[in-house]
């Protein structure tokens, strides 16, 4: 490969096609609710199973976010903290490359 | 989907997640005590599990999932250790958000930790002596080990609710038009950034990918004069 960034152009095209996608679908109005696929499993096995929806209870009792904004908000702590792990480490890596 | 599943076949994917569990402990333990170095290759990879495991993304289907990022733990570790990371993430999903729960975490792991890995491996260890360039072996690892999860979901799901007319098969086959069909744009996209990403790791510290015998020195090496 002569040319250094080919990997770095492929994600770069990926990622702005998946949003323009997105764009696209969602804005034709074809009634998508961009709920979780969860959301879309559960509805089907209520009705494979002919129990209804509300009847699935925890087995364990389960905490819940109270609200939307607080589950993005641990999903982000997540996020971040997944983000700390790789940025620290990169950042050690090439630290250490620098002084060898 | 703490709830969703019923109790038997939550005790049979525990029984099938907690040996391997186990065994990733056991190896983690051993790759940590021969190489301290492996420990910060550890933290990107399973970091990548926490960033991707987080998004949940929208897909082309109209409904959101979101994708695994198991793709480099596994090329790196192997599934074993793989699950470990991901018992970590699943159970902090269940306590904090509701997402799973105790009771599924087994069927969780075993879908996200062990089978997805299990797959992803597969295609590592017939591509890693071939000519199969190294960026598109971790493609295909991350995408399958993607799709896989789902697929194992969709099995797991089939398996406790066949469906009245058809069994198992038409029931499995229901599931995965939810879950496998949203989730293949985004194994895609997950497959090419984190192919990207163990190119940053190639070019920073390609001594402890040698060492841990991940891919040959040869095309670490090639790989790494074509990046700089």
């Amino acid at each position: 490969m002569n040319f250094r960034y080919s990997l770095e152009v492929l994600t770069i095209t990926a990622i702005i096609a998946f949003s323009g996608i997105f764009l696209y679908t969602s804005s034709t109005g074809n009634g998508a609710e961009y709920t979780g696929s969860d959301t879309a499993g559960s509805q089907g096995i209520a009705e494979l199973s002919g129990i209804p929806l509300e009847n699935f209870q925890p087995l364990i009792p389960q905490w819940k976010p109270p609200s939307g904004e607080i589950e993005s908000c641990l999903f982000a702590l997540q996020a971040a903290a997944g983000g700390a792990m790789v940025g620290g480490v990169f950042g050690f890596w090439m630290g250490s490359q620098k002084k060898a | 989907m703490e709830g969703f599943l019923p109790l038997q076949w939550c005790i049979v994917w525990w029984f099938i997640a907690l040996p391997c569990l186990m065994i990733g402990l056991h190896q983690l333990k051993k790759v940590l005590a021969a190489d301290r170095e492996a420990l910060p290759l550890l933290g990107v990879t399973g970091g990548f599990i926490f960033i991707l495991s987080a998004l949940k993304l929208p897909s082309v289907t109209g409904s959101c999932s979101h994708p695994t990022g198991t793709g480099l733990s596994t090329t790196s570790f192997g599934p074993w250790i793989t699950s470990v990371v991901c018992a970590i993430v699943l159970l902090f999903q269940s306590l904090f958000l509701a997402h799973g729960g105790l009771s599924v975490l087994g069927a969780n792991i075993v879908s996200m930790g062990v089978v997805g890995p299990i797959m992803g491996y597969a295609v590592y260890r017939m591509l890693r002596d071939t000519s199969v360039n190294m960026y598109l072996t971790v493609f295909l690892v991350t995408a399958l080990a993607d799709m896989f999860t789902y697929v194992t979901t969709s099995l797991e799901l089939a398996l406790a609710y066949p469906a009245e007319t058809g069994g198992y098969f038409s029931s499995f086959i229901l599931f995965l038009g939810i879950f496998a069909v949203t989730q293949l744009p985004l194994a895609i996209v997950e497959g090419i950034v984190l192919a990207l990403v163990f190119k940053y790791i190639v070019v920073l510290k390609p001594d402890i990918l040698i060492r841990l015998k991940i891919f040959s020195e040869e095309k670490i090496n090639a790989a790494r004069d074509d990046a700089s």
